[in-house]
């Protein structure tokens, strides 16, 4: 596959948003592809999908096999999981089975789902399965790891090394690192519009992130239940209770700018496995 | 191909929007054939609903198209293997709701609208002609659609501009430069439908036909 001086820009006076990209792919190559919010890394994911046009320059030996997982899937839709990923596997025709993506991605819960009710984590993973369903030769993925629990972010390295072993092409728009350590992973990154490729990784990610967030006390069970569906390890830090009443648990000032009872929580991500922790202090 | 289609179709009906255009049609139905026409009319009442039923398929057909989210539309564009299979299930599904309701009309009309049964030769005009109004609500409803027209408010203006300027047009003599439903139901009116069949068939189907392929050129980026 092959993309030769391509530009692109949505209507005919508006500015570039890819500048003479180059690059060539080959069968097997995987390659992640960084770059700042607004550098038209979704724009070219698209141009590679086939989803648009270049307005110059051309875009050669796509694979006819495509699978896209967008960054948000669409969840409006009146189909429980099941239903949909049918629905995609007769799409598809070919003999496309989602049934075994079921296991790999974890999912095997959410069937009888309607799509509407879905996490963001587990929305994600039906388009990561209607992506994966039909063996495609060009796998595209716009940020596979958002909202992943801990198990289907370990395994999706594994799933894209296996579709580069099939002589797939896999490119993944990764904020965070997630492919990165495998061998044989290429760097690309948007900048300005203009597609530039590292020879060297970019700077290691902290595999760790703590965030303090304030909520209501009344929010508390519904954002942690949230945030460990979504795969965030969060736990309750201190309850206060603000004008005059006594605060519990405040070894550190509360971030409290309301008269009414609010509850400090901890928000973690990353590799680290533990089991979600419930330290209810007050 | 078929497989989209029928996942347009399903969503269109799980999400319970088939509804709105049903309960439409068949109070609009129930208004034109509310008492059934004398012997003669016949030709009348399968004209009067074919035309009136334009709107109410436009906007069955908008709304099956939209049902769809704009990211779907994108993901079932690359899992059928490409915008233009993607654009053509989308107006196969669109095409299958207005012939159901179009079938639904003609059905009440041949049933409940006329006394006695049509006369010879009109039964199959009057086929063809409830078959054009379903293509041309397909047309009109998916030039609308939100693919075309992002903002809703536009887009039913467009669909009763559009559905207006066709009547306006058409009765006219300038009535070729659209579908000329006005022709169709003075024809019948004047007892003259079968005798100007051939030529309104061939004005509305050009139309349609032209309508379909500006939707599918307008679709080439969208």
């Amino acid at each position: 596959m092959r993309l030769s001086k391509v530009t692109f820009r949505y209507r005919r006076r508006d500015p570039l948003v890819i500048e003479d990209a180059d690059a060539q792919l080959a069968p097997g190559d995987m390659i992640e592809l960084t770059g700042v919010n607004g550098a038209g890394k979704s724009t070219l994911l698209r141009l590679l999908a086939g989803l648009a046009r270049p307005s110059t320059g051309t875009i050669t030996g796509r694979p006819p096999v495509v699978g896209f997982a967008p960054d948000r899937f669409p969840v409006s839709q009146p189909f429980t999981v099941t239903a949909y990923l049918r629905h995609m596997s007769r799409v598809r025709g070919g003999g496309a089975r989602w049934e075994p993506w079921i296991e790999r991605l974890n999912m095997g819960h959410l069937l009888g789902t309607p799509l509407n009710d879905l996490s963001k984590g587990s929305a994600h993973k039906v388009g990561l399965a209607q992506a994966l369903m039909a063996e495609p030769g060009l796998l595209i993925l716009d940020e596979p790891f958002a909202g992943l629990d801990a198990d289907t972010r370990d395994a999706l390295p594994s799933i894209a090394t296996e579709v580069a072993a099939r002589g797939g092409i896999v490119i993944a728009s990764d904020h965070q690192g997630g492919l990165r350590g495998l061998p044989g992973l290429r760097h690309w990154s948007m900048v300005d519009g203009h597609l530039k490729e590292g020879t060297s990784a970019p700077p290691p990610v902290p595999s760790h992130v703590t965030v303090a967030v304030t909520v209501p006390t009344g929010d508390l069970a519904r954002f942690l239940t949230r945030m460990r569906e979504d795969g965030y390890q969060a736990r309750r830090l201190r309850t206060t209770i603000a004008e005059g009443a006594t605060a519990q648990d405040t070894d550190e000032p509360a971030a409290v700018e309301t008269p009414d009872e609010r509850t400090a929580v901890e928000a973690t991500h990353g590799p680290d496995r533990r089991a979600p922790e419930t330290q209810e202090t007050s | 191909m078929i497989a989209l289609a029928a996942f347009r179709l399903a969503a269109y009906v799980r999400s319970h929007r088939v509804f709105q255009a049903l309960l439409l049609t068949l109070a609009l139905l129930a208004i034109l054939n509310g008492s059934r026409a004398p012997r003669g009319a016949e030709a009348s009442v399968l004209a009067d609903g074919a035309v009136l039923l334009v709107p109410i398929l436009a906007w069955a057909a908008r709304s099956l198209l939209d049902t769809e989210p704009d990211r779907q539309r994108e993901m079932s564009a690359i899992q059928v293997g490409g915008r233009g299979r993607e654009v053509a299930s989308g107006l196969l599904a669109a095409f299958a709701t207005c012939a159901g309701f179009a079938a639904l009309g003609l059905l009440w009309a041949l049933l409940l609208g006329m006394t006695g049964a049509p006369p010879p030769g009109l039964l199959p005009a009057g086929v063809v002609l409830y078959a054009i109004s379903a293509l041309t609500g397909t047309a009109l409803g998916a030039l609308t659609s939100r693919a075309i027209l992002p903002s809703p408010a536009v887009s039913i203006m467009a669909l009763l501009l559009g559905f207006l300027a066709m009547l306006l047009l058409s009765a006219t003599s300038l009535y070729w430069l659209t579908v000329p439903l006005i022709s169709w139901m003075k024809a019948a009116n004047t007892g003259a439908l079968l005798g100007l069949f051939p030529q309104l068939a061939a004005i509305s189907l050009g139309w349609c036909l032209i309508g379909l392929t500006a939707y599918a050129w307008l679709r080439r980026r969208r």
